[in-house]
């Protein structure tokens, strides 16, 4: 059969239309990323630029934001000085690459000329319909969104008024087909197509940002209805050629019916009425040319809108790399050449930091950073005959494949085990169940009601009460049993290949020797409640779920005798005293736990008790640490206040997540040990002295990096433009099929993190920067590590990233043009440093001083 | 020639490589074209416009360059080239086109 013609061409276009728009990953693994991600060949400047035009989003922090911190000495006049001198103009257009965002605008707009209103309803009625397709709620689901939608929407009243009805009846069978058809219809040349695609696309880029994932990143065979995108895009254009066939013969036709596109008031034509309802109806007024004077600097009053924010921007880094870099050079310690007691693995997760600190400050013990995955991409087969489970960054696929088994089964056996967790796990969905249907609430609320009720009750006046009895619950009617991986099954991967990712992970992290006698590989989650991004808060590295599974499999991995006899072929030697042990840190109740204390050996059960209880300490001094920055906390109480708050269900700040993350250290501990970081660095362990041809570099340049690159991001944009990148408050939130969220009943899916997780208040908590990579290693091998891989070279030549180099015991900064420049003491002498608060002439700051004007 | 000497059908082979996160985006376009399967060669290396291009990248799939291969009747070479095209107006990547033979058509029908 010869395949429909341009349905291919379609179906590339609806890709590149897509560039544009963020992605946007389920609730059950909400990975941070970078809203622009597709845009970064544009630059930073650019990028930003577009999704203005485009989205009405804002790129840069706000005037107020510069200003305070320009008041408060956050900003002072030498960081100006020096941004100017380090700033080149990358400021870009919305036009180039084929994203015409003027031209974006046009036929969907004109077609819809009837006002905001109209498509309004457009965007009401996919919206509708796509939340029933995730739903579950359509049938033919399975044969994906259009056809589902086709066969549903036939039956609505609106189909069947004879235009739409002989429209729907002359649709093709497939998404492409009729999109091409649509677009005939509408009267759209093909040169036109990519920007009528990407207007839809931008009327709810939270829709557009879910099928993105579903089409480019899911996994082939995911579960689940798939709303991919040009399904999504096919709907929406049959519901604008809809308009435009009813428009041609019913000027002022009311409709409004049941699954309708109401033209009232649209007078019925095409031409413009010059009111935008598409995609730039957002767009900022014209920007106007700062004017006013500011005598100290005068090269920021000549710089319009983006290029004078790009400036106090700029001064916003350096500052912060400034006194991160004068503390790295004065306050770093040497590491003890004392053998260490214990090391200790942790996930490069900011909140690891704060952990690291303490645990080192507690004794001889050596600290590493590492992706909280550990070098192991990994797909888990629960042992409970749960979903499968995939353990590493989504810029990975798993290559292994393992079962996970119950390593200790008595007193139960294991089928008994299976059979509790059945019974116990199917409460939770019939409950769910039982609450969305129509009649059974009531069946519920009458049948349950008597102990549902006071268990609500007590869940919310004594959560850690209610949190203690639920665990008692549960461990009494389904054990959890002790855990472990079939690593030596048949179908579990070759000795072979478990050896070649233990090297690959302990030659990146810079341990191949002077092993201590336990080696603790420690991953991260978070306990929350009531909190659909609950997975924001869990291991990044892991795929957005708990660290626990993959510190396991790391160190089951690296404790079996014929994987070090082979990791000794390959010159690493493992001393037999030597125990990996798996760990797990609750990073809003800043408990540390050793994962299975009871398959110690006896040779080093008391070790291993020892550094529990030191991680217990560390991690209750890091709760004091943290409870200081949390809002409304008890820092008298601080554990226990840090353990009821996470077990809250009304509570909508657990923690602070990774909110003023800021950089990312990528060097030997000693470069940083010894340093308050203030859980703001991401630090990825390297040794640069065992890496000459920059392989393991390009390896944490390439994952690593990019994946706080993501987070960096998602932080920066959610902070700075809350309302398109932002989630919005927590307390209006309402679940859509796990796909994400709506704010109040309906309407597009929100994008980004929540508004607490960067606000705390009214007062931005979060400080909007862009992510400062810092390496110690020879800027010719960061230089080579650059040129071989596209991805770097556009974040940190499009100034997405920022980095600068140490060598030799010298600070480099890595230019806008390419070069490398050297820092003094990592500050931006040799301007003079003004410093602390602005003096009076200077608190009159005008908006348009900064670089642009308010709406 | 060839087919007529071994019985053999002739048919279309299309290679495309390029980044690995653009593999969903050329995947979609074989299947609205009517190819029946395809195949993947992940982490390949190479030189060209841009330098030498990495193979395996240990930690990123999204970045490394594959390789995909689709055979398929010559009348639906035209639809595919046509969302080939539009792909490599921004994408990176190459694309070869070259007529092959197999054995079994129906495969590839």
């Amino acid at each position: 059969m010869k395949p429909a013609p341009r349905a291919a061409a379609l179906r590339a276009i609806a890709e590149l239309a897509s560039d544009p728009l963020p992605i946007l990953w389920p609730l059950e693994t909400a990975i941070a990323t970078n809203p622009l991600w597709d845009m970064r060949s544009r630059g930073f400047a650019g990028a930003v630029s577009t999704a203005e035009h485009l989205l009405g989003a804002t790129g840069y922090p706000s005037d107020d934001t510069f200003r305070c911190a320009y008041r408060d000495g956050r900003i002072t006049h030498a960081d100006l000085v020096c941004a100017l001198q380090e700033s080149q103009s990358t400021a870009g257009g919305g036009t180039e690459g084929g994203i015409t965002t003027r031209a974006a605008r046009s036929h969907f707009d004109a077609s819809l000329s009837g006002g905001r209103h109209l498509a309004g309803q457009v965007d009401a009625e996919v919206a509708k319909w796509c939340a029933a397709f995730l739903g579950g709620k359509l049938p033919l689901s399975s044969e994906g969104f259009y056809k589902a939608w086709l066969r549903s929407v036939s039956t609505t009243r609106w189909a069947r008024r004879p235009r739409i009805k002989r429209l729907l009846c002359g649709l093709p069978p497939t998404a492409a087909e009729a999109a091409v058809s649509c677009l005939a219809l509408l009267g759209i040349d093909e040169d036109q197509w990519r920007a009528e695609l990407t207007a839809h696309l931008a009327r709810m880029p939270g829709w557009a940002a879910h099928a993105k994932w579903r089409s480019r990143w899911a996994a082939p065979n995911a579960a689940g209805p798939a709303l991919e995108l040009v399904d999504y895009l096919a709907v929406r254009l049959v519901y604008e050629a809809s308009i435009a066939t009813e428009a041609s013969i019913a000027t002022g036709e009311s409709g409004g019916s049941e699954g309708s596109v109401s033209l009232e008031g649209s007078g019925g034509s095409k031409a413009s009425s010059g009111t935008p309802t598409g995609l730039t109806a957002k767009t900022r007024p014209q920007q106007q040319k700062a004017t006013a004077s500011l005598d100290l600097i005068p090269s920021l009053v000549d710089m319009d809108g983006s290029d004078g924010r790009e400036v106090w921007l700029r001064a916003y880094e350096i500052h912060y790399r400034h006194e991160l870099l004068r503390n790295l050079t004065r306050q770093a310690v040497r590491p003890s050449s004392l053998a260490p007691t214990a090391q200790f693995v942790f996930c490069i997760d900011v909140r690891s930091e704060g952990l690291r600190r303490h645990i080192e400050a507690s004794g001889e013990y050596e600290t590493f950073g590492f992706a909280g995955f550990f070098g192991f991409p990994v797909r888990v087969h629960p042992w409970d005959g749960g979903s499968v489970v995939d353990l590493c960054p989504v810029l990975l696929r798993p290559t292994l494949e393992v079962d996970e088994i119950p390593a200790d089964v008595q007193p139960s056996p294991v089928s008994d085990l299976l059979a509790d967790h059945a019974g116990f796990a199917g409460v939770g969905p019939a409950v769910e169940e039982a609450r969305q249907g129509e009649v059974s609430p009531y069946v519920l609320a009458e049948a349950s009601g008597f102990v549902l009720g006071p268990l609500a009750a007590l869940r919310t006046l004594t959560p850690t009460v209610f949190a203690a009895l639920r665990s008692w619950v549960s461990a009494k009617l389904a054990p959890q049993p002790l855990t472990g991986f079939d690593l030596q099954g048949p179908s579990s991967p070759s000795d072979d290949s478990q050896a070649l990712y233990a090297e690959t992970a302990l030659k990146t992290m810079g341990l191949t020797s002077g092993f201590a006698p336990v080696v603790v590989i420690c991953g991260h989650a978070a306990t929350t409640e009531n909190n659909p991004f609950a997975s924001a808060l869990d291991c990044g590295a892991c795929g957005a779920v708990g660290g626990a599974r993959s510190a396991r499999m790391a160190a089951d991995v690296l404790n079996r005798p014929r994987v070090r006899e082979l990791l000794a072929e390959r010159h690493i030697d493992i001393p037999k005293e030597t125990l990996f042990v798996a760990a797990e840190h609750d990073t809003t109740t800043d408990r540390v736990r050793v994962l299975d204390p009871s398959s110690v050996p006896s040779s080093h059960t008391r070790l291993v008790e020892a550094l529990q209880e030191m991680m217990s300490r560390a991690g209750q001094s890091l709760a004091v640490e943290r409870s200081r920055d949390l809002p409304a906390a008890d820092h008298s109480r601080a554990s226990a206040h840090v353990s009821c708050r996470s077990v809250d269900w009304a509570q909508l700040q657990p923690e602070w997540g990774l909110a003023r993350n800021a950089s990312l250290i990528i060097a030997p501990r000693a470069l940083s040990a010894g340093v308050d970081l203030q859980r703001r660095a991401f630090l990825h362990s390297y040794d640069p002295d065992s890496d000459e041809s920059g392989s393991l570099l390009e390896t944490i340049l390439t994952g690593p990096m990019v994946v706080a690159h993501w987070i960096n991001a998602a932080y920066y944009f959610s902070a700075v433009s809350p309302d398109v990148y932002g989630a919005g408050d927590k307390a209006a939130h309402n679940v859509v099929a796990g796909a994400g969220v709506w704010q109040g009943a309906g309407g597009d899916l929100r994008l980004g993190l929540p508004r607490q997780a960067v606000f705390d208040g009214e007062r931005l908590y979060h400080e909007p920067m862009r992510l400062l990579t810092i390496i110690e290693a020879p800027p010719t091998r960061i230089d080579s590590v650059i040129d071989r891989n596209a991805v770097v070279k556009q974040l940190v030549g499009g100034a997405w990233v920022h980095l600068v180099c140490r060598h030799e015991g010298a600070w480099l900064r890595k230019a806008d043009d390419g070069s490398w420049r050297e820092l003094a003491d990592g500050g931006p002498s040799p301007y003079p440093d003004f410093g602390g608060p602005v003096d009076a002439t200077l608190e009159g700051l005008q908006t348009s001083q900064i670089g642009g004007s308010q709406p | 020639m060839i087919g007529e000497r071994w019985g053999l059908t002739p048919m279309v082979k299309v290679e495309v490589v390029v980044a690995g996160e653009d593999t969903p985006a050329v995947t979609e376009v074989f299947k609205e074209a009517g190819a029946v399967g395809f195949t993947t060669v992940p982490n390949v290396s190479g030189f060209g416009h841009h330098g030498y291009h990495q193979g395996l990248l240990a930690f990123n799939d999204r970045s490394s360059l594959v390789l995909l291969m689709v055979v398929l009747p010559e009348e639906r070479v035209e639809s595919l080239l046509e969302g080939l095209r539009q792909i490599f107006t921004e994408r990176r990547g190459v694309l070869f086109v070259s007529d092959t033979f197999v054995s079994r058509p129906e495969y590839f029908r």
